[in-house]
């Protein structure tokens, strides 16, 4: 009930805040545009992709990398979308004024994070209508496109849980959102070095954020890979629960 | 500790920035009664205030709200507690009515109870002009008007006020001790946290003064000389003389 509350107070002040309109609107030009640019370099491919068996179709050719697109775009937009969430209620003196409501810190950080997946999940289904509308009038692998989509989503909602982490953790937004980018762009290539030396599997291969959103967006789905995301998501929102909890003893 | 008294205090200390903000404090509330409490900059007042709103938790002591220990529940403000911080916070994008119904959910109503909730301290406290308007664009006067209906939009049975005076005018002034006294006739217990000992004369039964995080004075008010012999103990235990 109360997680509800808070999670409707967070929406309606999302709803009138100008960087979640600006960001909604200039994002989803810039898909709208790598869409039609996709479609246009497809449908010109058409005769040569015909003499090529197993050619790949308009799933792989279009929609997955817009997806694909909509992903490289959260890396910026949700730590964005997520600064202010504690670290800009702490500066206005406003989550204080949360906690005397009696709300445990686990309802606060909950419905937060409830609210910023509902604006995440328009946002997704405002790029997923682009494909699914030329989808439906040819023949789109409706497999691959459920797994890759699965796979944004749960990569939209780790971020948004890593980004409240880094809101808990700090007063100041631009903080916890330089902080935000910096731990998933670092969770993105951590196995980058091990690439390097040549090395491949284990845990830093495990541990990379890229492994387990290229399989769902290759339409192989692995409870492995969706386990990673529980996890990172579980862990994320627990350490922001854990620094809200410590206000009350630090302050 | 008796459990008659709607707020009972044991004993609480809490450091903040290094050093110890309170020290020790005791004192015990009854429905009805209104405190005064006094006390100059730094004295410890807001800290006390927080950890009786439940914002901050006390190192050591003990707190205990309608003969629970609140430290231990802390979901016991959902329902007894409406606190009024110093400066009233609010959240600048939403309308004065997005803040009483957004409160009145926090603190557990249905929709409709919400919005009557709403409508009934809009009504109490005259922002109906103000209604629709977003709390960004308020005055200092007007904010702490509606920071001080969110406190009692729940209708507490302790309310907790941290300098709810500031920036009101002279009839705000009057109809906020109309207010107080009027939630006291009702039942609640109210704390006044204050700078203006007039103010305290004017509306509350019962002082208590802090200084330097020790509650050096607590007594009922006698109102018989204008507030003269409550000069002579604040200003004593503030340039310490009473120490």
């Amino acid at each position: 009930m109360s997680v509800a509350a808070v999670t409707r107070l967070e929406l309606k002040r999302l709803a009138v805040r100008p960087l979640a309109w600006a960001l909604a609107a200039l994002t989803i030009a810039w898909l709208a545009w790598t869409f039609v640019l996709g479609l246009g370099q497809f449908l010109g491919a058409q005769v040569k992709l015909a003499a090529v068996a197993d050619a790949p179709g308009f799933t792989d050719l279009v929609a997955i990398p817009l997806l694909a697109e909509l992903a490289k775009l959260a890396f910026l937009v949700v730590p964005l979308m997520t600064m202010t969430l504690i670290a800009g209620e702490r500066r206005a003196g406003t989550l204080a004024l949360l906690a005397s409501t009696g709300l445990p810190p686990w309802r606060i950080v909950l419905g937060k994070y409830l609210a910023v997946l509902v604006w995440l999940a328009l946002w997704l289904l405002a790029t997923l209508a682009m494909p699914l509308v030329v989808g439906l009038g040819s023949t789109a692998d409706w497999g691959k496109l459920a797994s890759a989509t699965l796979g944004t989503a749960l990569l939209l909602a780790t971020l948004a849980a890593i980004g409240i982490a880094c809101s808990a953790a700090t007063t100041f937004p631009a903080i916890a959102a330089a902080m935000a980018l910096i731990v998933t762009l670092a969770l993105w290539t951590i196995d980058r070095g091990a690439q390097a030396a040549g090395v491949s599997g284990g845990f830093l291969e495990w541990l990379t954020m890229a492994t387990h959103l290229q399989n769902l967006l290759r339409g192989l789905v692995a409870s492995s890979d969706l386990a990673w995301f529980a996890l990172a998501i579980a862990l994320s929102l627990s350490l922001a629960i854990r620094r809200l909890a410590f206000d009350k003893e630090r302050q | 500790m008796s459990t008659s008294h709607l707020l009972n205090i044991e004993g609480i200390s809490r450091r903040r920035s290094g050093r110890e903000a309170v020290t020790d404090v005791s004192f015990s509330l009854n429905r009805g009664e209104v405190l005064g409490l006094l006390g100059v900059n730094g004295a410890g007042k807001s800290t006390t205030l927080s950890m009786l709103s439940g914002a901050l938790r006390p190192d050591r002591g003990r707190i205990e709200l309608d003969g629970r220990d609140f430290v231990a529940h802390p979901a016991l403000a959902r329902q007894f507690i409406g606190w009024l911080p110093e400066s009233a916070p609010l959240w600048p994008e939403l309308s004065v009515e997005e803040h009483l119904v957004a409160f009145a959910r926090l603190r557990g109503a249905v929709r409709q109870a919400a919005q009557r909730a709403a409508q009934s301290i809009i009504a109490r406290l005259q922002l109906g002009d103000l209604r629709r308007r977003l709390a960004g664009v308020l005055s200092q006067g007007q904010r702490q008007r509606l920071g001080l209906a969110c406190a009692l939009v729940h209708d507490p049975a302790l309310i907790i006020l941290d300098e709810p005076a500031n920036a009101l005018d002279p009839v705000q002034v009057g109809e906020l001790r109309k207010l107080i006294r009027e939630r006291a006739a009702a039942g609640s217990a109210v704390i006044l946290s204050t700078h203006v000992l007039a103010e305290v004369v004017a509306v509350c039964d019962r002082v208590a003064i802090l200084h330097e995080g020790r509650l050096r004075h607590d007594s009922p008010l006698r109102g018989e000389d204008g507030g003269a012999s409550l000069e002579r103990i604040f200003f004593g235990i503030a340039t310490g003389a009473a120490a």
